[in-house]
Order: structure tokens, then sequence, then C-alpha cells
């Protein structure tokens, strides 16, 4: 369903030439408009040397036996083929074969609760804020808050709030409260995929809302209007009318939402150090651990391949669903 | 305007480009253009040359600590000493890619067990020819000077610097209150574990406050296989086979030494929050009075007449003890030893005046100001005993060098440790009851099993 047009003046039957109406001299007719490539051109620059070249090389490394014996040689090491990634996806007896298989199973729930949970805790806040109400300036600027926290900051207060002896979590959830009768433990064990994903759920809300806020206010009042004057409900209004019409700006959240949570990084790192425990331990922690940590940087750029055509196919999966949001009416 | 746009364009792309570039090259102008001169005249100093120094956060305040010792330095030979302070945490890969590019200091401080690996890399001096200046390796003792070889070679890649070794630190009163007599509380494992039940059961709380018995990081510290392994070697157990070529963390005698810490968890003992934190963590517990036995560093006798160090409560500050660490069945204790080590850069241009700087800081007087001031030990024999003897707690991290022990001088060493870090903070996780599986001896000896597969295949890498 498209996005109805808000103004019916502007109509279909514009013409589509770029041409302007006046009468253009021979010289500017026969010239093409190469200023959109100029100006794209030094980003263009930018992102071929800081990502696309770093991708190749990667991608040149994971072919080789690069560890600590050959870092001296860097392209030079020897060629090892697809040894490294047979290694780390079928070889039981390699060590770093668990670990793989451990933090994609982690990465995977990583990212589920958490887009899930911005996505859906940020569209709720986003209808609570939408309503007229006294402070909804303040409200909304102080939804903004988690954003502008680093992540770095956001993982160390968090690692300190989810202390399970003087943590502010526990101390609320047990002394204040009473809602528990034991202090549970955050930053061992299972809990440790909690201890990451509400710390990120909490940082990505902000943003959600925004989004969010931005998306509703643009859908005319008249539509709602009109569906309540006919009998629905918040409840349908919400699944026929709100939810469709969200749906582009929902889409770029998701697929931003799962790429972001698929290379998350900073937040197990600063909270746990290099080795998050088999319950947190994410696909990013893994490779940077493998690489630098163990040195085995062949592995680990093999690991890091094997995401990135993950998060590749994720990016079509996702472009076909979401193709139709793309186009422009 | 087209025209102008465009080329304003490009020049933001060359700027860009240029940026980017120029951020990649490190301060220092060092570029491994000429091979380094062979230890010729070392009187030949440059004078007006600038030795680039990278220390690690050694102390409180480690840029004035480090600038106030080079001074008479400086002064004397007017070589100046460019000092950077470069993180534990980033120092690892900081050092490796200088020595790989080329392109870095010409000295860095280097942790005592990461000299092997550093020095397999091949961007560093062998120091052969010019440590008999220093006395060589009689000036020290051989646990230490070990750190400085790198098994298979021939070669001295670092000359050390200072030490610090690890024993028991315990509250005095606490110890008083449980009727526990300090001579006797820590001789061997068994009294350990006897001492931390009497204080459980006698002493949950001192003036008001909940204290718990022991408590160690977890497997966010960096150190935790240095926090374990004493107990293994303890048991008769150890890290690698002899010659370095297999491991042997799974044998019966490793897994009774990890299995003794793991069961100090499961009876109480051992406090599970502790594991939550990393050393300087649980290091802060013990100052804030929450912990009554604690094993740690001489680091921590210098802060406590520090009164701007806020982590220590009044109690604690006015009740420490230092104990040795105890033996284990065969009669026999060990500790970790670690400090730091010097490192001369292969692509430095002033291999003389990086070696004058090593050679001062390694005369006896200036061992011992620094070594002071960190409150560590000097690495030389004879100011470590001057240091030894200033007091009953230096005296208890005295012997405690001397019964020091270290890891195997293997490259892949690093690599390894990381293995048991996991694993140890895997079986520590386990007894706690937040472990994958419950826990149990197998769940010990399949843990142990694991690491012993990892050490074995990250040995496996070895040219």
């Amino acid at each position: 369903m498209s996005t109805p047009t808000l103004q019916p003046e502007v109509r279909a039957d514009v013409t589509t030439t770029t041409e302007p109406a006046r009468s253009p001299g021979p010289k500017r007719r026969s010239r093409p408009n190469r200023l959109p490539y100029w100006l794209i051109a030094p980003a263009l620059v930018v992102m071929v040397l800081v990502h696309v070249l770093p991708a190749i090389g990667g991608l040149v490394i994971s072919f080789k036996k690069f560890n600590l014996f050959t870092f001296r040689e860097l392209f030079g090491a020897p060629w090892n083929g697809l040894e490294n990634y047979r290694s780390i996806l079928l070889d039981t007896d390699n060590p770093l074969h668990s670990g793989f298989w451990g933090a994609v199973s982690n990465t995977a729930v990583y990212t589920f609760w958490t887009v899930s949970g911005t996505l859906v805790g940020g569209l709720a806040i986003a209808l609570l804020l939408h309503r007229k109400m006294p402070g909804q300036r303040v409200a909304r600027t102080l939804m903004l808050v988690p954003w502008i926290v680093p992540s770095y900051v956001v993982a160390v207060l968090w690692a300190f709030m989810w202390q399970s002896d003087v943590g502010i979590i526990n101390k609320i959830l047990v002394d204040y409260t009473h809602l528990l009768g034991h202090r549970p433990i955050w930053l061992l064990g299972p809990n440790t995929m909690w201890a990451i994903v509400i710390p990120s759920i909490w940082r990505g809300l902000p943003l959600a809302i925004l989004i969010f806020i931005a998306g509703l206010q643009a859908q005319p009042a008249e539509l709602h209007e009109a569906a309540a004057i006919d009998g629905a409900g918040p409840l349908r209004r919400l699944r026929f009318i709100t939810l469709p019409l969200l749906r582009p700006l929902i889409g770029v959240q998701l697929l931003f939402g799962v790429i972001y949570s698929a290379y998350q990084f900073a937040i197990p790192t600063v909270m746990f150090g290099s080795n998050p425990g088999p319950d947190a331990d994410l696909m990013m922690t893994f490779i940077v651990r493998q690489s630098f940590s163990n040195q085995l940087y062949g592995l680990g750029a093999a690991a890091s391949t094997l995401l990135m055509f993950v998060m590749l196919a994720w990016v079509a999966v996702w472009y076909r669903a979401f193709r139709r949001d793309l186009e422009v009416s | 305007m087209r025209r102008k746009l465009a080329t304003a364009s490009w020049l933001v792309a060359l700027v860009l480009a240029l940026v980017v570039s120029a951020c990649g090259g490190s301060s220092s102008d060092d570029n491994d253009k000429s091979a380094s001169t062979p230890a010729a005249n070392a009187n030949a100093l440059k004078k007006g040359t600038t030795v680039n120094f990278w220390i690690m956060p050694n102390g409180p305040q480690p840029q004035a600590d480090m600038e106030k010792t080079v001074k008479p330095f400086e002064d004397q030979t007017g070589v100046k000493v460019n000092v950077e302070v470069v993180g534990w945490d980033v120092q690892l890969d900081r050092i490796k890619n200088a020595a790989v590019s080329g392109q870095g200091p010409d000295v860095t401080q280097a942790g005592t067990t990461q000299v092997p690996f550093f020095a397999a890399l091949g961007g560093f001096s062998n120091l052969n020819d010019r440590v008999a200046d220093i006395g060589g390796k009689n000036a020290y003792a051989p646990g230490v000077w070990q750190t400085t070889q790198l098994q298979g070679t021939d070669g001295t890649f670092a000359v050390p610097w200072f030490t610090e070794a690890r024993a028991i630190y315990y509250r005095k009163d606490v110890l008083k209150k449980a009727g526990i007599d300090p001579a006797t509380a820590f001789t061997d494992v068994n009294a350990l574990q006897q001492t931390l039940q009497t204080i459980k059961d006698k002493v949950p709380t001192i003036g008001g406050k909940e204290i718990a018995p022991f408590g160690m990081p977890g497997k966010k510290a960096f150190d935790l296989v240095h926090h374990v392994m004493p107990f293994v070697w303890d048991n008769g157990g150890a890290e690698l086979s002899d010659d370095a070529s297999k491991s042997t963390i799974n044998s019966t005698e490793a897994e009774g030494g990890v299995d003794f810490v793991a069961q100090l968890v499961k009876k109480g003992l051992f406090d599970k929050s502790m594991l939550e934190r990393d050393g300087t963590g649980v290091e802060n517990q013990f100052k804030g009075g929450r912990l009554a036995v604690w094993i740690g560093g001489p680091w921590v006798l210098s802060t406590i007449t520090r009164t701007d160090d806020k982590n220590w409560v009044p109690a604690a500050r006015a009740n420490v003890g230092v104990a040795a660490m105890p033996t284990g069945p065969a009669g026999k204790a060990f500790t970790f030893v670690g400090g730091s080590n010097l490192m001369v850069f292969k692509a430095s241009k002033n291999q003389n005046e990086a070696w004058a700087l090593i050679k001062y800081l390694s005369s006896d007087a200036v061992q011992k100001n620094y070594a002071d001031l960190l409150s560590f030990f000097p690495a030389r024999l004879a100011p470590q005993e001057q240091v030894g003897k200033s007091d009953a707690n230096h005296e208890a991290f005295y012997s405690a060098i001397k019964q020091g022990r270290t890891y195997a001088p293997i490259a892949q060493w690093g690599q390894i440790e990381n293995a048991y870090k996991g694993r140890f903070g895997n079986i520590l996780d386990s007894a706690a009851g937040q472990g994958k599986k419950p826990f149990s001896e197998g769940e010990v000896k399949s843990e142990l099993d694991a690491a012993a597969k990892e050490a074995d295949a990250l040995l496996a890498q070895g040219g």
C-alpha cells in the first residue's frame, strides 16, 4: 500500500524530464550532468580506503596461515587455502570450533532480543509520547539521554549496577521492593546474556523513539479520525493503519539494528573483559580474542569473513521483504 | 559554480586522504633504514638526542614519577628522555605493532611473561654483548633472569627492571577476633582452609560490617592465572611439561590444585561476588574492609600510608598483615613472581643512548628509589635485599620472591595463559553455581582437558 500523498495538487502526470521549461542552449543539452558524481567522489574515495581495501585485506588473510610466527611476513605469509574455514566449521579437534558455534548462537539470541526489545519498546514509548500532554517536550528530551552516553560509559556503569552484592539493581529488586528473595548474579553464568541485552536496549531506545515519533507525526490525523468514526478501536487502528504506515521505518531500523547487534563489541568487552564467558561471548568478542589474544589471525579473519557473508545474506533477505517500501511512489 | 563545487570536493577528498595516512605514522621518526651499529663505543652518546621511552601505568603517578627518576640521567648525559605512558590494556598490541612495523619508541617496558613473545617477533635487540656492563645474569635471581630469555635461543632480549611476587594479605584484627595465631594460620594449604573456615564461623562481621573470609577475581582479571597457578604448583602440578612441548594442566596434581581453589568457592569460604570483579576491584574490596584474606602484590603496601587513597577504610588500613604463600602436600611453597623488564627496539637509531638509559635505570640507587615509589621490589639482588629487610611486611614479600616461580619462556605463553584463564574462569563460575553444568570433579577434569587441548594446539603452531 503506497503512502497517501499529502498534497493532492501534485499530480502523477507531471513530466519527469530534468530540463527546465525554458529553452536550453545547444551546449547544455549535449553535456550529461556529472555534478552528482563529483559530489559523491570524496565519500567514495574515503570508503574505498577505509572499508573496502581493509575488507579485501582481511579476506586475503583468511586464506593464509597467519599467526604469531608468520606475523612479520604479513601478506607474504604461507598460503593455507580453505583450511582456516574448514577448521572453524568442521574440525571438532580444533578447540576454537566449539567457541565459534557458541558465539554464533549467543549472537543470534542477543540480536533477537535486542532488536525486538528496541523496536517494541521504542514504538510503545513513541505512542505514549505522541499524545499531547504537559511536559511532552521535556519527556522527549529526557528520552534522548541514553543515546548520548558513549558505549564505553554505558558498559562500565551497567557493570557496576549489575554487581550482585552492592549493585543498585539488586538493591532495588531485593532490598527496596522485595520483589525477589535472593540476589541473582548477573555478571556470571546464564544471566550474562541479559546483562548485555538490557543496556543495549536501553541505549537503542532513543533512536527508535525519535524515528517512530517522526513517523507517527507524518501520519494524517484524518485517517485515524475516519477509522474511529467507523468504529475501529485503538488496537485495530494500530494494526491496520499505524503499523502499515510505519513499515518503511520499521524496515530501516530492522536492517541497521540487526547489523549493529551482530557486530556488537564494546558492551560485552568493557563489561566482561576479553572473555565474556560461554553465555555472553558474541561473534566480535570471539573474533577479537582469537585474533589478538591468541594471535590466530588467519582463523579470526576467516570467522570475520563468514560473519560478513551472513550479514550480506541478511541484507539480501531484508531487501526482498522491504523492497517495495524503498521505492518512491 | 559546478566546477568550483567539483574542485572543492576533490580537495576535501585529498585532504582527508592525507590526514588519514598521516595519522597512521607514529610520533617518533625511527624508520627501519639502517642496521643498528654493534655495541661498539658505549661512550659515544650523541648529546641532544631524544630517547622515546614507553612505560605502563606504574603507581598512581606514572608520568611524573618516571620523569622525576630520569631527570639526573638527562642532566648528566644531555640525552632527553621522552616518557609515554601506555595502558596495560593496549600495550601488547602497541608494542607488537611497533616491533613489526619498525616504527615505535627506542625503549619499552614489558611484562616479564611477555618478553619471549616479543622476542619471537624479531624486532628487539639482542643485549648479550651489553649485559656484562651491568653484571650480567649474576646480578639477578635465577627466576628473574629467566624472564629475559627466549627458549631455544641464546639471546638476552630484555633487562629486568622491577619485580613483584604475590603473598597473602590478611586482617590482623579479624584473626585476633577469631582466635587464630598468624604464625600458623597460613603455613600450608590445609591450615589456610581451616583459617578461612574459622573466620567464616566466628567472624561474620567486624566493627558492625559484614566481612567475607576470602576472595579472588574471576575471568575478567587479566592475571587470573597468576592467582590460581601457585596452588597448582604447590600440589606438584605444572602448566607445561619441563621441555614446554605439551600441556600438563590436566594432570592429577594440577587438577588437585585447581580443585582446591574451586572447593573454597563451593564451601562458601570464597565470596562468589568477587568473581564478578577484576583484580583491582577485588583489591579495593580488601582495602574497603569486605575481605579478611586476599592474595596480592607488594604495590598495595605503599598505599597504606597514602591518605589520598580513599579505598582504604580505617579498620583495614590499620590492621594489614602479610604472610608467605602456603606450602603444598610436598612441603614446598610457590608463588607467582612477575614484574617488568626493559627492551630495546632493533629499529631504534639510538641504540647507545637507549642502552645508557637502561644502564642508568639498573644502577642500584635508581633501582631502589623507583621501586620504592611504586612499592615494587628492585630486580637486582643487592637493592632487592635492602628493600626486603625494611620491615616485616616487606620481609614476607622478599621471602616470597625467593620461592618465586614463573612460566616457561616460550613465545606462545601469552596465548596459553589466555586459554587457561578462560577455563579456570569456567571452573570457578561453575563452583559458584553459575556454570553451564553443575559443579563436579568431572567438570573440573573436562575443563582442564579442554584447556590442555587448546594449549597443545597453540604450542603446535610453533615454527
